[in-house]
């Protein structure tokens, strides 16, 4: 054989040789431990440090809240509707962003140095899961924001952390006011809400026993013009923000007491109707929601007027709208019920 | 690199992640590339295994153009890779069930094979070389001769035996490689327009036929710039060979196509759209009706007719440089075409060639004129002419 | 100390058997062979001798599945944000490891309407990238159907990504998680072309292919993936196989599941109640 082929021959084994050497070097070490890949990776991409950190985590810090959420609608696993914390507010845990590896476990962690979002915009916020949308299941809690509260954050009403309480209810427990000195600056107020709060004219409403919180509310309201009325816009006028909550607590100590004397049939037919009133007013227009006042015991002719005054140029997102679908004769049934309910 | 990625325009509904072509127009010249190599080698192994004397003149050119294409072929797939620098990882670990990790072990067979059938075929010429040239050059010549200076009778017909042998392990191996670049695509379940048991011997015979293409343009150039008579024997035998193999590649390109019609399955109302809509330009006129219906209809009347002399050589050469960009097209439709018809059977992608960048127009075409560039170089060392041994 | 020095010794062995012992011919039949093996091949054999070393985790014990409750899907795409958060995918709308779908069939037409959080107009709702809302588009029209179809990688038995991978750079590991090695991957992007759901994506940061682990790294851990975990209607259920009280044990026995694209013999592992015809 000519000496130029067995040259080549010996070449191309010699290349062949180190090329499959050069192979079996290069090969990671633990490739082929599990199967064909490096089995080092598994546990590389394993030890990734997760960001969400699940409730129990923010537990140890924000007990009380997380009691708030735990007891709410927002928890309720038996449904499987479960909002945890981090849904809302953001994964709690940090990891730095590294661009060559995701096995970097350096990073910020909330609370040290990471601040939680916690959402301003509750609409926004609320919305990506409550917006009637087509597509969502019925069993899904579903709102038309324009006609459920306008503009209004949500969280003005629904505490966040447990939507079906009420923000007043919260609050309610600690209201700043003292009854006896509300009692002494009430001679003005009883003029036209009568001696201990009850009033004799059926054009004005009783105070006695009346939700402390929207007492004040109510006062301060007139105060700011954002609740307006001829008598009561001049008679809060210089009333101050502590006068207020005196005269709320003063007012709210006191024993309603309710006519009782409606017409059967009209009770009864109000009494149908005002299902629709029972998550804020209560079962018998005693409210549960300090924010929202009790209607047993007010007259019939103030709750028909009242209701005339939603339908027309009062503002209350909530109430206009339930107003607008009233008549005249379910306005008077319900009237006559809730002024036929006895108060506590 | 200015911008991360392009976000390809869509109708329909496309799953989010398909809003990035992944294989860009670098994946088209892949292709073309490997089928150019095959192409070429046909030719070569038409005179060195099948003894076609009227093919002589163009044997060793094609053996040279073959290789410097095939050099060629690694560097889309490199630019396009994420990692470059990982590229070897495929052969160190090569992962069996993948057609890519074969690829890679075929393609360096293939090259191998190429370099030692050009050693063989130029070692005459490379002896002499060393013989007669001093310096650097000589060098590396003398180097390339392994120290051996026989040319002897004996030797010669050695030579002779083993440029058969190659020649016979490259036919399957040529085809056998491109029709594996047919596989990588053919065998994906999850793209109906790729999906097809056709795809190898459609890649193959446009293989063919674009290396056959790329020959008859580069020899009759060749023989314009070096001033010497075109033999119209060598022309009139390659444009059969173009004729004949454009049948068949357009008979099973329409076969496919009425297979993946009549079949029907999910997502064809889809595909129907496509067909319809975006593919009016780049395949039913450019790559059917101007690249591949006038050449071949050009071809059948030149060799009915039985023309001659220069009308021919004419007629030839427009018909091949109509074949290379119709093959060109046909690897864009595949591979853009299959990218753009969304996996979902409900939308459809548009892919927006950049013109800048590192996967753009620019390097695409660079790409295609790099073997170009080699080859003119290659020729200066290596003189592939027929004429060139007796001159000398 | 002693034990270091006998896994190097162990690691020498093993590279001198397979410098040597391997060259003379059977790796090439073995070679051979498996490649002509059918998909199921893929699939490598188990872990032949230790397991990988995850802190209190032995994954030839578990048997990871997923399923997703259409019926109860919201479309609030919380998991689609949170998943980018846990594993750092870029915020844009052109790469997610889970998406939600949504499919409205209007009255009079016979094809559903189809759209995802990429959509410009879901985007244009949201108020930008990196933000994921659906748009009330179809408030005002008249609807036959409409429901969301949670999506993600579905970690198949028979994956056709790890098939076509060169590298081994992605794999199916023992407890059924497929995973991609991202200081392996050289980034060709075939397993993305190979995938016929599209769950897999080029992460051009990195240079490599990305896709949904199931929060590899939060399983192993004890936790949920991150979309499931921040799901506040329960539509996604994830759990152990082998545990017979888990979510997921419970969501096989108690429904009658279906899996997308079966006709392609991937098998996947992500189990689906309540989707259409038309859901694929």
């Amino acid at each position: 054989m000519p000496k130029h082929i067995v040259r080549l021959v010996l070449l191309l084994v010699t290349a062949g040789v180190l090329a499959y050497a050069g192979k079996q070097f290069l090969t990671v070490d633990s490739f082929y431990r599990f199967g064909h890949y490096r089995g080092n990776s598994v546990a590389d991409i394993a030890s990734d440090r997760p960001k969400f950190r699940t409730p129990e985590t923010c537990k140890e810090c924000h007990a009380a809240k997380y009691t708030e959420w735990s007891k709410g609608v927002h928890n309720n696993p038996a449904v499987g509707k479960v909002v945890k914390c981090e849904v809302c507010h953001g994964a709690a845990g940090g990891r730095d962003k590294n661009p060559n590896s995701d096995i970097s476990s350096i990073g910020t962690d909330h609370p040290n140095k990471l601040k939680l979002d916690i959402p301003s915009d509750t609409v926004k916020l609320c919305t990506l899961c409550h917006e009637q949308m087509t597509g969502r299941p019925k069993e899904q809690k579903q709102i038309v924001v324009a006609t459920h509260a306008g503009d209004q954050q949500c969280k003005t009403c629904h505490n966040v952390h447990s939507p079906r309480t009420f923000v007043g209810a919260l609050t309610s427990t600690s209201r700043p006011g003292n009854a006896a000195a509300g009692k002494a600056i009430s001679a003005d107020c009883a003029e036209c809400h009568g001696k201990a709060g009850v009033s004799d004219d059926v054009n004005i409403p009783s105070l006695a026993g009346q939700n402390e919180t929207y007492l004040a509310d109510a006062i301060k309201a007139y105060k700011k013009g954002a609740r307006k009325d001829a008598l009561m816009t001049g008679a809060a006028k210089d009333l101050s923000d502590s006068a207020a909550e005196n005269l709320a607590a003063y007012y709210a100590s006191l024993q309603c007491k309710s006519a009782q004397n409606g017409e059967p049939k009209l009770v009864a037919k109000g009494q149908v109707l005002a299902q629709k009133c029972v998550s804020c007013h209560g079962e018998s227009g005693v409210s549960p929601q300090a924010m929202w006042p009790s209607l047993a015991g007010l007259s019939k002719d103030y709750l028909v007027s009242s209701l005339k005054s939603y339908k027309a140029e009062r503002k209350n997102n909530l109430m206009n709208k339930i107003a607008k679908d009233l008549n005249d004769a379910d306005s008077a049934a319900l009237a006559s019920f809730y002024a036929n309910a006895s108060c506590r | 690199m200015d911008t991360l990625f392009h976000a390809a325009p869509f109708t329909g509904y496309v799953y989010p992640n398909e809003t990035v072509i992944p294989w860009t127009v670098l994946i088209v010249i892949y292709p073309y590339l490997t089928g150019l190599v095959a192409g070429a080698f046909t030719m070569s192994s038409l005179y060195q295994v099948f003894g076609m004397q009227r093919f002589k003149p163009v044997a060793h050119f094609a053996m040279l153009t073959s290789l410097c294409c095939m050099l060629i072929v690694p560097l889309p797939l490199l630019l396009h890779l994420g990692h470059p620098e990982r590229a070897l990882n495929p052969m160190i670990t090569p992962h069996t069930t993948s057609a890519f990790a074969v690829f890679g072990y075929a393609a360096a067979f293939y090259v191998i094979l190429l370099l030692l059938e050009n050693w063989f075929v130029f070692r005459p010429h490379i002896v002499k070389q060393a013989q007669q040239r001093t310096g650097l050059l000589g060098l590396v010549y003398r180097v390339l001769t392994l120290g051996s200076y026989d040319v002897s009778e004996k030797a010669m017909s050695y030579d002779k035996k083993w440029i058969f042998a190659l020649a016979v392990i490259g036919i399957p191996g040529a085809h056998g490689l491109h029709g594996y670049v047919g596989f990588v695509f053919g065998s994906l379940k999850s793209r109906e327009w790729w999906s097809s048991d056709l795809m190898p011997p459609i890649f193959l015979f446009s293989a063919i036929i674009s290396g056959v293409s790329l020959l008859i343009v580069l020899y009759i150039v060749s023989c314009k710039l070096r001033k010497v008579p075109i033999d119209l024997e060598c022309v009139k035998g390659m444009a059969y060979t173009l004729w004949g193999f454009m049948l068949f590649a357009l008979m099973l390109e329409a076969v496919e196509f009425a297979s993946l019609m009549y079949r029907g399955r999910e997502g064809i109302e889809m595909i129907l759209e496509y067909v319809r809509g975006p593919l009016v330009i780049p395949f039913w006129t450019v790559q059917l009706a101007i690249c591949s219906l006038i050449p071949v209809l050009l071809l059948s009347f030149m060799i009915g007719t039985g023309t001659k002399g220069n009308a021919l050589i004419a007629g030839v050469l427009f018909s091949a440089l109509l074949v290379l960009v119709g093959v060109l097209m046909m690897r864009w439709n595949v591979v853009i075409g299959g990218q753009e018809i969304s996996k979902t059977g409900k939308g459809l992608l548009t892919y927006q060639m950049p013109w800048v960048e590192q996967e753009s127009g620019l390097t695409a075409a660079i790409l295609l004129m790099a073997p170009l560039v080699l080859l003119t170089v290659a020729v200066r060392f290596f003189p592939p002419w027929d004429d060139a041994k007796a001159a000398h | 100390m002693e034990d270091k020095v006998e896994k190097f010794e162990e690691e020498g062995r093993r590279k001198f058997l397979r410098l040597f012992g391997g060259a003379i011919g059977g790796g090439g039949v073995a070679i051979a062979a498996n490649a002509l093996l059918p998909a199921a091949a893929a699939v490598e054999a188990p872990a032949k001798a230790a397991v990988p070393p995850i802190p209190n985790y032995d994954w030839s014990k578990h048997h990871w599945a997923f399923g997703v409750d259409a019926t109860k899907c919201i479309g609030c795409l919380r998991c689609v944000e949170a998943c980018k958060v846990e594993n750092n995918v870029s915020k844009d709308p052109h790469h997610f490891r889970t998406w939600v779908e949504r499919y409205v069939t209007l009255e009079g037409e016979e094809k559903a309407r189809v759209d995802s959080q990429h959509d410009p107009v879901n985007i244009a709702a949201a108020g930008g990238e990196g933000k994921y809302r659906f748009a009330n588009r179809y408030k005002d029209a008249k609807v036959d159907k409409a429901f969301f179809v949670p999506k993600l990688c579905n970690h198949c038995t028979h994956p056709a990504c790890v098939q076509v991978c060169p590298t081994g750079a992605t794999y199916k590991t023992a407890d059924g998680a497929v995973v991609i090695d991202h200081t392996y991957c050289i980034g060709c992007q075939y397993c993305v072309q190979a995938c016929p759901y599209g769950a897999r994506f080029f992460n051009e940061e990195k240079g490599v292919t990305d896709k949904c682990t199931w929060c590899y790294h939060r399983i192993t851990k004890g936790l949920n993936p991150a979309c499931v975990e921040v799901c506040p209607v329960s539509a996604r259920v994830f759990g152990d196989r082998n545990d017979k009280q888990s979510p997921i044990s419970i969501f096989l026995r108690d429904n009658r599941v279906t899996v997308l694209k079966p006709e392609t013999g991937n098998a996947p592992n992500v189990f689906y109640v309540g989707i259409d015809k038309e859901v694929s």
